[in-house]
C-alpha cells in the first residue's frame, strides 16, 4: 500500500479529489464573477470582462453627474488629526512677533477681556483653520476678517504654533462648582447631539474642534446661534451646524455659561 | 492474526466511509455556493456590484460630496439620487427626503471612520467605509418617517449619530423639488 504514489493522476482518489475541487472552483468563479453581476439589473454591466472586473473589485469611475456648486464660500482647509502637532521653536518665535497686532483684541497673552475669543492654548489646527477661513471668506466677521486677509500661509502656521504654545490662562470667571448641563455630559442622542466633549477635547478631540473652556459666554452663544441659523457655515460638511441646529435656546444658554466657567 | 480476507474487508470499509465523507463535504460546499447564488439572484442581500473610491479628506473640496450637492436630486429618467456623507458624529444631510414608489439610488461615503447606514423598517443596511463610495438601489413603498442611526461604532460620540428619512408621496416630492436643485428636510 505505502509504496503506491499518492500524487499521481493514476491514483483514482487523487484524480477525483483534484477534479471535483477544480470543478467547484470553476463553477463558483463563473457564478460569482459572471452570472451574479450580470443578473443585477442596476449594475448595467457592458460585457463579460466588465462583469469580472466589477465583481473582482477593480475601482470604477464615478458616474458623470452635474455637481451643484454652493452659493456661499465653504472651508477649503484639509484637516488631519496629526496636523500641526509638532511645532518648532522658530515658528513659535515668528508667531510671537506676528501676534503683536492681535493683542488689542485677543489679549497680550492670548486671553481676552473683551468678548473676542481667547487664543492661548488653542489647538494649532483650529487657529490655522479659522484664519484660513476668515481669509477665504468662508467665515466672515467685520472686525476680524481684515486681519486675516493679508496673511500668508506661513504667517498662519506660525501664529497657530505660537498661540498653541501659550498656556491657557484660567480666566477670572472659573467656577468649578457649576454642574455640567445634561447636554454637555450626555448630549441628546435622539436629536443627533453627541456629548460636546466627544469632539471639543474634554473627552476626545476631533480635528478642528476648538477648545471651549474659558471662552466668553457671549461669544459661545453667538457662535452657536450663528451655526444654527447657518450664518456661520465654515464647519466642514456641517459637522457643527448639525448639532447647533438641534439645540434649544435654553441649552445654548446653559452650555455658554458652563464653558465660560471652565479652565 | 489478521487473515488476507480480513485486511481486504477493512480496506473496502475504509474506502466506502472515505467516499461517503468526501461526498458529504462536496455536498456541503455545493449547498453553500448554491445559497450564495440564490441570495444574490433573489436580492435577499444586495452586495455592492462595483467599487468606487473617494478621498475622505477632500470630500468637501470637489466632487459630488461637497456640501451643496448633498441631498436628493432628480435624474432625467425620473429616478432620484440621494447623496449623503457620514462623519463623526452626524450624517449630512441630517434629514433625507425621498418619494415613495420611485427608484432611488443612495450614494454615500465616510469622511473619517467607518460608519454604518441603516434605515429602520427597511432592509437598507450598509457600511460607509472611508475611501469608498457605497451605492444602494432602494425603493420605499409607502410615505412615513424612518430613523437612520449609525450602526457601526465610530467613536466616543457614536450613540448620538442619527439622521432621519422622510418618505413622502411622489406628487408632494415633485412639488417640493420644483423650486430646488437639491432637496433635504433639514430645517
Ligand atoms: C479688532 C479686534 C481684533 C483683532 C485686532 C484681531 N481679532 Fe481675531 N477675532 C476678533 C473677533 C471679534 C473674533 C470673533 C469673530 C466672530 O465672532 O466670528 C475673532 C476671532 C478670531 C479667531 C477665531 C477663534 C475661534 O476660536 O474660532 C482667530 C483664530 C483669530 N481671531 C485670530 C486673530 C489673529 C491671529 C489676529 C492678529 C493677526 C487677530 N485675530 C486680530 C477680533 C480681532
Ligand atoms: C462632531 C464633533 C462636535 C461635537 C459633538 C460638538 N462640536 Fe462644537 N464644533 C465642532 C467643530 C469641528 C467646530 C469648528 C468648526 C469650524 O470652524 O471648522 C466646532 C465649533 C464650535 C464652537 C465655535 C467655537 C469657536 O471658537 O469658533 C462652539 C461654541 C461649539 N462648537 C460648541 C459646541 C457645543 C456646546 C457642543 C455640545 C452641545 C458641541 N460644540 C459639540 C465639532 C463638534
Ligand atoms: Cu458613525
Amino acid at each position: 500500500m505505502s509504496e503506491q504514489k499518492l500524487f499521481t493522476l493514476r491514483n483514482p482518489w487523487f484524480g477525483a479529489a483534484v477534479g471535483i475541487t477544480g470543478g467547484i472552483a470553476v463553477l463558483s468563479f463563473l457564478a460569482g464573477l459572471i452570472w451574479l453581476p450580470l443578473a443585477q439589473p442596476d449594475l448595467k454591466i457592458s460585457g463579460i470582462w466588465d462583469a469580472i472586473c466589477s465583481a473582482a473589485g477593480v475601482p470604477r469611475a464615478a458616474p458623470q453627474s452635474s455637481v451643484q456648486q454652493p452659493d456661499f464660500k465653504t472651508s477649503s482647509v484639509v484637516l488631519t488629526s496629526e496636523m500641526l502637532t509638532h511645532p518648532d521653536q522658530v515658528s513659535i518665535g515668528r508667531g510671537a512677533t506676528l501676534a503683536q497686532r492681535c493683542a488689542i483684541c485677543h489679549g497680550p497673552e492670548g486671553v481676552s477681556d473683551a468678548n473676542s475669543p481667547n487664543l492661548a492654548g488653542q489647538f494649532a489646527a483650529v487657529t490655522y483653520k479659522e484664519l484660513n477661513d476668515f481669509k477665504a471668506g468662508a467665515r466672515v466677521n467685520v472686525v476680524m476678517s481684515p486681519f486675516a486677509a493679508t496673511m500668508s500661509n506661513q504667517d498662519m502656521l506660525d501664529i497657530a504654533a505660537y498661540y498653541a504654545y501659550l498656556p491657557r490662562v484660567p480666566s477670572n470667571k472659573i467656577d468649578a462648582e457649576l454642574a455640567a448641563p445634561r447636554i454637555v455630559v450626555t448630549g441628546a442622542p435622539m436629536r443627533n447631539i453627541p456629548p460636546c466633549g466627544a469632539c471639543h477635547g474634554d473627552i476626545d478631540t476631533k480635528a478642528g474642534s476648538p477648545w471651549l473652556g474659558g471662552q466668553s459666554a457671549v461669544y459661545i452663544k453667538a457662535q452657536l446661534e450663528a451655526f444654527a441659523s447657518g450664518s456661520r457655515h465654515n464647519d466642514i460638511s456641517q459637522q457643527m451646524r448639525n448639532i447647533a441646529r438641534q439645540m434649544t435656546g435654553e441649552e445654548i444658554d446653559q452650555v455658554a455659561r458652563y464653558y465660560a466657567a471652565q479652565p | 492474526m489478521t487473515t488476507e480476507s480480513d485486511s481486504h474487508l477493512g480496506e473496502a470499509v475504509a474506502a466506502r466511509i472515505e467516499r461517503r465523507w468526501a461526498t458529504l463535504s462536496i455536498v456541503v460546499v455545493g449547498v453553500l455556493v448554491g445559497m450564495a447564488i440564490f441570495i444574490g439572484i433573489d436580492h435577499a442581500t444586495m452586495p455592492q456590484g462595483h467599487v468606487e473610491t473617494a478621498d475622505p479628506k477632500t470630500l468637501h473640496l470637489t466632487g459630488e460630496f461637497i456640501e451643496s450637492n448633498l441631498g436628493s436630486a432628480m435624474e432625467a429618467d425620473g429616478s432620484v439620487t440621494v447623496r449623503a456623507i457620514g462623519q463623526q458624529y452626524s450624517f449630512t444631510p441630517q434629514c433625507i427626503v425621498v418619494p415613495s414608489e420611485t427608484p432611488v439610488t443612495l450614494r454615500a461615503t465616510s469622511a473619517d471612520a467607518v460608519h454604518g447606514l441603516l434605515i429602520e423598517g427597511t432592509n437598507i443596511n450598509t457600511m460607509l467605509v472611508p475611501g469608498y463610495v457605497s451605492e444602494l438601489p432602494v425603493r420605499f413603498k409607502a410615505p412615513g418617517e424612518h430613523a437612520m442611526p449609525c450602526q457601526e461604532f465610530c467613536g466616543i460620540g457614536h450613540q448620538g449619530m442619527w439622521a432621519k428619512v422622510k418618505v413622502v408621496d411622489k406628487t408632494a416630492f415633485l412639488r417640493m423639488m420644483a423650486s430646488r436643485r437639491r432637496l433635504s428636510c433639514v430645517d
